[in-house]
């Protein structure tokens, strides 16, 4: 099987190369993709130089956009499965070979790489985990399956879901949201343990003053995916 | 009724509307397609205040006391119509942009990596 690790970044110049020797480390057999979003630090000429495998977006479109073209990228290229995993450090290659097996078995569409299962490694802040026990909540209710860590940016897909994602894959914070959309879908998705870091450097996207929107956003955007496939 | 002054000062409003709308149209500073509902606004406004009558029908069925009232309420619906329609390009325009952003890195791949078998 062809797989394809998508690794969006943005402003990921001290991260960007240990993450592709962690992955090539661990999983030499698979392919690699940078999504470089329109980095104002060094991320693009680190990459160029070091003659990495990478996109580079001629404008900012955000984490969305950006794993969106590594679909349309696996799309294009023909890849079986492709896997999000993100550039900033906070995830580990040593556990992409667990994510990708259900999917190799055919028992799943879609693979999540979850912190809350085994409870182990950085396990995020109390406010934050409750804002993701909330939105499992809500993905519940409106789809009946049941989901633990909804916001994690490390999963893997198959063909069918990579062809789907290529089309359409939410903007802002599209994690949550792309779990509905594949549900409506019915998409079998299964969640597999891992273990996260706290991030290693660079910045979190989500701000305090942030927060209160996304919950809003996301609530809304779950609600309307929910209602309009 | 509206008062004249009123419907006076409308109508200057309004000729200088289209004045304005008429000449960004002529200098293609306006796209006709997204200026429809402009003119249509104006035009609405412009039969309102000279004939004013036709506004008694929804004063009464809505209960408004004063007629000008009925025709701000009128007008202010106009507005937001063109407000969703704004927010409905800008969407569009929004999903356009992403695509060509994401077909011009696919494509800045391609060359790069044809280029780069030259050297």
């Amino acid at each position: 099987m062809k797989i394809l690790v998508i690794i969006p970044a943005y402003n990921e110049q001290d991260n960007i190369l240990n993450t592709i020797d962690d992955i090539n480390r661990h999983c030499p057999e698979m392919d690699y993709v940078v999504v470089n979003d329109c980095s104002r630090d060094d991320t693009e000429r680190i990459l160029r130089e070091n003659r990495k495998n990478y996109l580079s977006l001629p404008c900012n479109l955000g984490i969305g956009g950006g794993v969106q073209t590594g679909y349309r990228y696996a799309a294009e290229k023909g890849y079986d499965i492709a896997i999000q995993f993100d550039g900033d450090g906070q995830h580990e290659a040593r556990f992409l070979r667990d994510l990708v097996a259900p999917i190799e078995a055919g028992e799943a569409d879609i693979a999540i790489g979850s912190r809350f299962i085994r409870r182990e490694g950085f396990q995020s802040t109390g406010l934050r985990r409750a804002g993701i026990g909330f939105l499992s909540g809500l993905i519940k209710l409106l789809c009946g399956i049941r989901i633990l860590d909804v916001t994690s940016g490390m999963r893997a897909v198959n063909r069918r879901f990579i062809e789907q994602y290529a089309v359409s894959y939410a903007q802002d914070y599209p994690e949550p949201e792309a779990i509905i959309a594949a549900a409506v879908r019915r998409a079998r998705i299964v969640e597999v343990p891992v273990e996260m870091r706290e991030r290693q450097g660079g910045k979190s996207s989500i701000n305090p003053v942030r927060s209160v929107y996304y919950m809003i956003k996301v609530s809304l955007a779950l609600i309307l995916a929910r209602f309009s496939a | 009724m509206l008062s004249t002054s009123l419907r006076v000062a409308i109508l200057i409003g309004i000729i200088v509307y289209y004045f304005i709308l008429i000449m960004l149209l002529r200098q293609k500073r306006l796209t006709l397609k997204y200026t429809l509902l402009w003119l249509f606004s104006g035009l609405m406004m412009l039969i309102l205040s000279v004939f004013p009558q036709l506004l008694n029908g929804i004063t009464r069925l809505l209960g408004i006391q004063l007629q000008s009232n009925a025709l701000f309420a009128i007008l202010f619906f106009c507005t937001m119509i063109i407000l969703m329609s704004l927010t409905s390009i800008i969407s569009k325009q929004n999903e356009a942009i992403k695509q060509l952003v994401q077909y011009t890195a696919l494509l800045e791949k391609r060359v790069r990596e044809i280029e780069s078998c030259g050297d």
